[in-house]
């Protein structure tokens, strides 16, 4: 008797989302089955990876984070030019940190012509990023939405306190939008319920929120994954859209990874890849060899 | 099923400003509605008071004697007012409550062996909240054991499964309705009872009233014997005594059935339906599980 490995079937699919335009746009999720899974369904799209850059030049990165990027950390067009011609990114964070209202506290508008001063110089999709204060994201994120409106963005966090005006934005502009509900998910579905009456839901992407290594990991292990196996198991369809894992800023942030360069590496390789198979469809890196590093860990 | 009205509570603010003022209208007002609700107990919780144990419970005792003889469930964790208010009752009252923390099997189990009350004895032990089914059966199977030494029959104890938010954790709400089938087993004779708000603690305040009325529903189907209930609810009362056996019967095939076909239901059937699945862990809780 030959044995056959018992294989599950879902009969549900985690949601493609679209990001960018042109010739380098690419999808994220779209799989019927969970992360890794190549023997029982279909992974139509490799994970997101993408290089964060700030549209101020980062005051509290660590040495061996900002080494890479030289000079280019002090304009938002070089530094993205750069991780994406020398460092192969398929997709550009760009975290809008200095309209922070208790830091430079930058207009709306002028972070939104940032925003489009990158998406014109690089042709790989977009990922913008305000500051988690609902308001003044509010404010940016909607200005950015209208400023680039085609470029199809993914804009986030979109948070409960601002759903109703970014989201609505990103409507009315097309773009793609990711909306975040810290480490909880039945806070997660109440967003993407309140999201889905107005908005497609094959634009969302959600962000439980990331810990680092040594710092949480496992909460976040078991949030991405709660929400995949909700979504493909249980065939929840509040619940079947791709994840996102912040995963730089909060390893960077760490004694370990600050003290070290290959320490620091491997902690933020560690906590990608940890996030990966927990079924994250798109991270955001810092350091370029991490990028590297997790695009042959999954090639292979 | 037997209803013990929690209005009663410190928690309240005209309770609390009753009781500091000793002013025993408010206390009426709150006895008479649970009572013309139907009521078969009422909880006195007049909370950990600091300030003069023995006196307040005695007050209360005897302000909530006075307008009526509904037995009283008194749930203080201050001994010296549990104490107190024991020896004012006049039917056989429930001490709420004890569990199987060593501070708790000193000070208050023999409380109610020497009262003979009626003992609400919850599965917390110096460990926390069990978190399963099977821990709880071996934390309350401790503690009876321990009360049987001090003289107490399982006729006289009330279980406390011990009922955790929805919002917290689902499975530790299949894990409360796992246990209860289990008590019969474990403790031929003992009751069941639970604090049925807290499984709506967090959830909206208008919708609050659906998940506790649903879940009583749910409970009572598998054996649930008590339940400390918002004792003004009025359709809650119907529902558990009979009156409502249409949407009884929903609830029970929303159990059973994977999917209930929702439409021609009215939108309050369809919401008893929706929640049923909620609560059996059919679907993911979130605050808007109507809405979906």
């Amino acid at each position: 008797m030959t044995f056959e490995a018992p294989l599950e079937k879902y009969a549900v699919k985690i949601r493609e989302v679209a990001l960018g335009t042109g010739e380098k746009a690419r999808n994220i999720g779209g799989e019927d089955t969970l992360p890794f899974h190549f023997f029982e369904g279909a992974l139509p799209n490799p994970p997101g990876l993408a290089l964060e850059i700030m549209d101020t030049a980062p005051r509290n990165w660590a040495a061996p984070v900002l080494e890479p990027f030289g000079d280019a950390v002090s304009d938002p067009v070089d530094w993205g030019k750069r991780c994406v011609d020398d460092f192969g990114a398929e997709i550009l964070f760009l975290r809008l940190a200095s309209t922070d209202p208790l830091g430079e506290d930058t207009a709306a508008a002028d972070a939104a012509e940032t925003v489009a001063r990158v998406a014109d110089a690089v042709q790989v999709p977009l990922v913008v990023w305000g500051t988690a204060v609902e308001d003044k994201d509010a404010e940016v994120l909607v200005e950015t939405a209208r400023v680039c409106a085609g470029k199809n963005l993914l804009l986030g966090p979109v948070l409960k306190g601002n759903y109703m005006e970014v989201a609505q934005a990103a409507l009315e502009h097309g773009h793609a939008i990711v909306a975040q509900a810290s480490m909880d998910a039945n806070l997660t579905k109440e967003l993407n319920i309140a999201l889905c009456k107005f908005f497609p839901p094959e634009k969302i992407v959600v962000d439980p929120t990331s810990s680092a290594l040594g710092y949480g990991m496992e909460y976040t292990f078991s949030i991405i994954e709660s929400i995949k196996q909700f979504g493909l198991v249980d065939k929840d369809k509040m619940m079947q859209m791709p994840v996102l894992a912040d995963v730089g800023v909060e390893c960077w942030r760490t004694r370990e990874a600050r003290e070290n360069r290959e320490q620091g590496i491997l902690w933020e390789a560690i906590t990608g890849m940890t996030f990966l198979l927990a079924g994250a469809n798109l991270l955001i890196l810092r350091h370029p060899e991490v990028l590297g590093l997790i695009r042959k860990m999954i090639s292979e | 099923m037997i209803l013990i009205g929690e209005d009663l509570n410190v928690m309240s603010k005209t309770i609390s400003q009753a009781i500091k003022d000793r002013d025993p209208e408010p206390v009426k007002q709150y006895v008479e509605g649970q009572a013309k609700n139907g009521m078969d107990y009422l909880d006195l919780n007049v909370g950990p008071v600091k300030k003069a144990p023995a006196e307040t419970m005695e007050w209360m005792v005897d302000t909530v004697q006075g307008c009526t003889d509904i037995p009283l469930c008194l749930d203080t964790t201050n001994p010296e007012a549990m104490e107190a208010g024991l020896k004012r009752c006049k039917k056989k009252a429930l001490l709420n409550s004890a569990s199987g923390t060593e501070e708790s099997r000193q000070t208050m189990m023999p409380l109610a062996k020497k009262y003979g009350s009626g003992l609400v004895l919850s599965v917390i032990n110096d460990t926390g909240l069990p978190s399963d089914a099977d821990e709880r059966a071996g934390s309350i199977l401790e503690s009876l054991e321990y009360a049987g030494e001090l003289g107490i029959p399982n006729e006289d104890i009330w279980i406390d499964p011990v009922l955790m938010p929805v919002g917290v954790d689902q499975r530790q709400v299949l894990a409360y309705m796992e246990f209860i089938q289990m008590i019969p087993d474990l403790a031929p004779g003992a009751k069941s009872v639970c604090g049925l708000s807290n499984l709506s603690y967090g959830a909206p305040k208008e919708l609050r009233g659906l998940l506790n009325r649903t879940f009583l529903v749910i409970i009572a189907r598998y054996g649930q014997d008590a339940a400390i209930v918002s004792g003004f609810d009025a359709e809650l009362v119907r529902l558990v005594r009979g009156e409502m056996p249409e949407t009884v019967s929903l609830i029970h095939r929303a159990m059973d059935e994977d999917d209930v076909d929702l439409s021609g239901l009215s939108k309050e059937d369809q919401a008893y339906v929706k929640t049923a699945q909620v609560l059996m862990g059919k679907t993911l809780y979130s605050n808007s599980w109507l809405e979906v």
